[in-house]
């Protein structure tokens, strides 16, 4: 199975693989990892079985990981957390990836979800305006901390999902930018 | 009730207790009431339905919809449940209505035990000017200074002698810094008074300026407090808390490595003294800045139980709880409570719900996996278990761990250990940053202040520096995807390898990932 996986800047090719032995054998780029995997719903225990040369030191060595599906609207967002951290990883088949780049704001490209549940406390800017990567469209608040969640490219606000004082989940849409 | 110093039992029968918190410390509260065999009740919100607390009570009653101000705060409403169960007295917990003299005061009019000081005396401690002017004249230690405006250089010179240098200027609009000097001569006095004066006209349009004493490596040490109602005050030792983020304590500890026996006395002394003052009775904190030199200086009091109890729980041996309930049934303090001092030593830290490497973004969620740690000297005190989701309408701390070890370097090496057999995810947690404390030199040779913690967060030197690099998130969400599509596609094998020939295509496809090669972690 062929992937494109973007995790913050980097965007990268990754091909899949399961052998007969139930190992997969995972191509980053061009790292290739064989991995061991234990799955109960969402957690998943990897062990690292074999790796090229970056890898070596964590040969044999247990990674435990939950994965947690936010969203899967053209590509399928993952909450990845693990002992060193929460990584948002989203996942695209080639195809979808293609029709994206060819049309942003199409297949979903466009689309803010919420990476966390909260309460909008603010809707910046009204349906219709233009708005420039990284500008404030909505305002979420949770646990008391408010946190501006902005346009991820330039173009007009086709659309607000949510309007203030609604409750959000982790994976609702937004607003969307095309 | 107080004519009966009788130790075997006082005579406020405590039957059934209303707990009106919720999270860990609610928990905390029911495993002592279970303990001494007291029914207990909790309050819970809609947001809390299937909570550790509301599990582990005997009886739970909703109290109102999520939002605090329409449930955990609603006094009256607290108050009239409690009669209406028929419980005999209302543990507050800690914030909520903890610190609501007027909430207290109802309490006592329905008849029923506020398990904590008489409301008289949260009153008065709960202003900053009020408890101030109490400690002075109680002839306790407070910041030499005074808030009064300054008329002119040769106030300021006069008022600095009394006080002793070095001195600290601030402006009386003040806040941010701005106005503020720091002046460690008398020679440097009247050019910093002009500059503060004219930063403060700038920055406020109000140029008044007053003068404190300036704490050298400020720490907080706070001393704990138990009164009984029979007119006896002890001392329970003393905590170490100077490392906090905005005000909120982070990591605490007991005994703190720089207080020696003879400090401790003093302070236990001065901070039984102010007990005294307002007729404090129950478990209290009292907060003082200790500068390099050992000199202490009153803070505030904090008429509750604290959050960081459970440090001197471990070194002392006792269960605060049980003798807050104890004080309320009217028992004495009896011998066991004189003189105490510390065995050992404890660490505490709060675990948040927050990544404290994405300028601490709570992460409300549902925890996904958890697995506490154990083994020698750990102790968890938790709000939550697993599958439980956290809320988006409360404080994001969700449990503590507290480690004790015979001396603090094997608490350190204990609770570092447990740190690593945690598991806690789902959400991000403060986990990260305690790892970095626990091996941070400073840290472990005991040279603490309340400003080191924000200090190294603002420098970055605890930032991970891996982090944008490794391939393991990348790889397990390629995973967990490919299985999740093979068990919608339900064919066996489909979608797991569609043929690796169209590989070299989607090669060209995709565009190349820029940020170098791949490492593992």
């Amino acid at each position: 199975m062929d992937l494109i996986v973007t995790r913050g800047e980097r965007e990268v090719e990754v091909s899949l693989d399961r052998r007969e032995d139930g190992r997969w054998v995972v191509d980053v780029g061009d790292e290739s990892y064989t991995v061991d995997v234990a799955d109960a719903g969402e957690l998943l225990s990897l062990r690292l079985a074999e790796g090229t040369e970056s890898a070596r030191d964590h040969v044999g060595r247990q990674f435990e990981v939950a994965v947690r599906r936010l969203s899967s609207r053209g590509s399928c967002t993952y909450q990845v957390s693990s002992r060193r951290g929460t990584d948002h990883v989203s996942v695209t088949d080639p195809l979808t990836h293609l029709l994206q780049q060819a049309n942003p704001g199409a297949a979903g490209g466009g689309v803010v979800e919420a990476l966390m549940p909260g309460r909008v406390v603010e809707v910046l800017v009204a349906e219709g305006a233009d708005v420039a990567k990284g500008q404030g469209v909505v305002v979420l608040e949770a646990m008391k901390m408010k946190n501006e969640i902005p346009a991820e490219l330039d173009g007009s606000v086709k659309k607000i999902h949510v309007e203030a004082g609604q409750n959000v989940d982790a994976g609702d849409p937004l607003f969307e930018v095309g | 009730m107080e004519s009966t110093p009788n130790p075997e039992g006082g005579d406020v029968r405590i039957e059934k207790v209303l707990v009106a918190n919720r999270g860990e410390i609610a928990v905390r509260v029911l495993r002592s009431l279970r303990e001494l065999h007291i029914r207990s009740a909790v309050i819970y919100s809609e947001a809390d339905r299937a909570s550790l607390p509301v599990l582990l009570a005997d009886e739970a009653y909703r109290i109102g919809p999520a939002p605090s101000n329409e449930s955990y705060l609603r006094a009256d409403a607290v108050v009239e449940l409690a009669v209406s169960i028929g419980a005999d007295a209302i543990h507050p917990g800690y914030g909520f209505l903890s610190e609501n003299a007027d909430f207290a005061k109802r309490c006592e009019e329905a008849g029923v035990q506020f398990i904590g000081p008489p409301s008289s005396a949260i009153a008065a401690m709960g202003s900053k000017i009020e408890s101030r002017r109490l400690m002075i004249d109680a002839g306790g230690p407070v910041v030499p200074g005074g808030r009064d405006p300054l008329a002119d250089e040769d106030a300021a010179l006069a008022f600095a002698e009394v006080v002793g240098y070095p001195v600290m200027l601030k402006a009386s609009a003040g806040g941010g810094g701005k106005g503020m000097r720091r002046v460690d001569a008398a020679g440097h006095l009247a050019a910093a008074f002009r500059e503060a004066r004219s930063e403060a006209a700038s920055a406020f349009g109000d140029d008044a300026v007053y003068l404190e004493k300036f704490i050298e490596e400020p720490r907080h040490i706070e001393i704990q407090i138990l009164g009984d109602r029979h007119g006896k005050v002890v001392s329970l030792g003393e905590r170490e808390c100077s490392l906090q983020r905005r005000n909120q304590k982070v990591l605490e500890e007991a005994p703190s490595p720089v207080v020696d026996k003879d400090l401790r006395h003093r302070m236990g002394e001065a901070a039984v003294r102010a007990a005294e003052a307002v007729g404090y009775t129950n478990a209290g904190t009292v907060e003082f800045l200790v500068d390099k030199h050992g000199d202490f200086f009153f803070l505030e009091m904090n008429t509750r139980l604290q959050v960081e109890h459970p440090v001197t729980e471990l070194v002392t041996g006792l269960d605060l709880v049980r003798a807050q309930i104890d004080v309320v049934r009217g028992h004495a303090l009896d011998a066991r409570f004189d003189d105490v001092q510390p065995r050992g030593h404890a660490i505490e830290v709060r675990l948040y719900a927050e990544d404290p490497f994405r300028n601490f973004a709570p992460s409300p969620g549902r925890l996904e996996i958890l697995r506490w740690p154990d083994g020698p000297g750990i102790r968890v005190d938790a709000g939550v278990y697993e599958g439980a989701e956290i809320p988006i309408y409360y404080d994001p701390m969700i449990a503590k761990l507290i480690a004790w070890g015979e001396d603090r370097t094997q608490a350190i090496e204990r609770l570092g250990r447990a740190l690593t057999e945690m598991r806690l995810e789902g959400i991000s947690t403060s986990t990260p940053l305690f790892e970095r404390i626990l091996a941070d030199e400073d840290f472990r040779a005991g040279r603490l202040d309340i400003t080191m913690l924000e200090r190294k967060l603002a420098s970055g030197e605890w930032m991970p520096e891996d982090k944008p690099s490794g391939d393991l998130s990348i790889v397990a969400a390629a995973i967990a995807h490919a299985i999740r599509q093979q068990q919608v596609t339900s064919t066996p094998g489909a979608g797991a390898d569609p043929g690796r020939g169209h590989r070299d295509r989607w090669r060209q496809a995709a565009r190349r990932e820029s940020t170098g090669g791949g490492t593992w972690i």
